[in-house]
């Protein structure tokens, strides 16, 4: 029987790698307190916010303990979510045993699933699929296919070099704005504004405003207020990076363009 | 008429499964994942065009796609997240944002006015689909487990 200790530390250290990955709130402390159940912690008791767990076990006996974890809103990452999703089922079966666990938790944080050239790959066929949905014609699915590679391209550099997310966000509309509307110049016949809807999409925060839906739906008011301004924030980025363009077209080419 | 609905639908399929790249969605799920996109897209997409209401087109959709993702994650053992989070993009007003801030910024009061609340009624559609489609007991997806192909 392993003690307390290392118990609820593999529990939250699960439940921090979930939060991180975006799980919603009640499916974290749901694991949390799974697994302290089944390895016969008494007293517990685990408290998770959008970005930070409170958690603590045994209380009134010798070796009580409890921990508190910082967790930042970080990117999404449904892959790791899936994995940590096994792992619990398995520890709270105790079809894997703790030390199994642990190995598996930091196997877990390295894995990558796809690499850059497929993810960039991917952004570029979801742009330009969602330009031509949004009512674009296949050339302007095109167009956003490779605005979306360049995008991607930019948005990893970003990430390399932990820009904030506000910046990377105005940054990267403003970016595809700029590109569409150059493309517009060469004088291929692109509806520009579809260009921008496909090419945007990578950063609508669809993602944040589910997440935010779901908490507030488990009654989590807190944290899915936390999700809202974030998805909130975003668009307003996006919001201000499709204008900082739009006003240098007109700057520089007397608004005749748009 | 039918040739462009199994376009939109391999459109939408396709699409959905390159954002479920782009999130790291589990190899083995990206095919479902693009499933749920499409089924939420195609649903919107034939209420638009028979002339129904943008947020009961997005109330219908969401909650269709819910369900489905749900259903899914029973049958592949695996969080209803990672379906639900990539299912719902091709839903989310990226649209609305873009023309609500272009409209702004052109000075067209009437226009922004419209788009913005275009943009604001297809989220609380969103927001709806998503609560009715969590408001279906577990105990019924629970049964499908026993077709679970894990």
């Amino acid at each position: 029987m392993a003690d307390t200790k290392e118990i609820l530390t593999l529990a939250v250290e699960i439940g921090d790698a979930m939060l991180r990955n975006g799980a919603e709130i009640y499916r974290v402390e749901d694991v949390v307190l799974r697994i302290l159940e089944s390895y016969q912690v008494e007293e517990y008791d685990v408290y998770v916010i959008s970005n930070g767990i409170f958690a603590s076990a045994n209380e009134n006996r010798e070796d009580a303990c409890s921990m508190i974890r910082h967790v930042p809103l970080g990117a999404v990452d449904l892959g790791k979510l899936s994995v940590l999703n096994q792992l619990t089922r398995d520890l709270c079966e105790h079809k894997c045993s703790v030390s199994d666990a642990w190995d598996r938790l930091d196997a877990c944080k390295e894995q990558k699933l796809y690499t850059k050239m497929l993810l960039i790959l991917g952004c570029g066929l979801g742009c330009g699929g969602f330009s031509y949905l949004f009512g674009g014609q296949p050339i302007d699915a095109v167009v956003a296919f490779f605005i979306g590679i360049l995008e991607k391209m930019l948005l990893m550099n970003f990430a390399k070099h932990k820009l904030s997310g506000v910046l990377s966000n105005v940054f990267a509309s403003s970016f595809v704005t700029i590109l569409s509307i150059l493309v517009l110049l060469t004088g291929l016949p692109i509806m520009q504004d579809k260009v921008v809807i496909g090419a945007i999409m990578p950063l609508v925060p669809g993602i944040a405003f589910t997440t935010s839906i779901r908490d507030f739906y488990n009654g989590d008011y807190l944290s899915g207020t936390i999700h809202l301004i974030d998805a909130l924030l975003t668009a307003l980025c996006i919001a201000v990076g499709v204008c900082i363009s739009i006003w240098l077209s007109h700057q520089f080419g007397g608004g005749a363009l748009l | 008429m039918i040739l462009n609905f199994i376009i939109q639908l391999a459109v939408s399929f396709v699409a959905t499964l390159g954002f479920a790249i782009v999130f790291f969605a589990p190899k083995a799920e990206l095919i479902y994942c693009g499933l749920t996109g499409a089924l939420g897209w195609i649903i919107y997409y034939c209420m638009l065009a028979a002339d129904v209401h943008i947020a009961v087109a997005c109330i219908v959709a969401t909650a269709c796609l819910t369900i489905l993702a749900r259903a899914f994650a029973v049958l592949r053992k695996n969080p209803a997240t990672v379906y639900l989070l990539t299912g719902i993009f091709p839903l989310v007003p990226g649209a609305g944002i873009y023309y609500t801030a272009y409209y702004l910024f052109m000075g067209n009061q009437s226009m922004f006015t419209s788009k913005g609340m275009e943009t604001f009624m297809t989220a609380g559609g969103i927001v709806f689909g998503i609560i009715f489609g969590f408001s279906i007991p577990q105990k019924l997806f629970s049964r499908l487990e026993r077709f679970s192909v894990k």
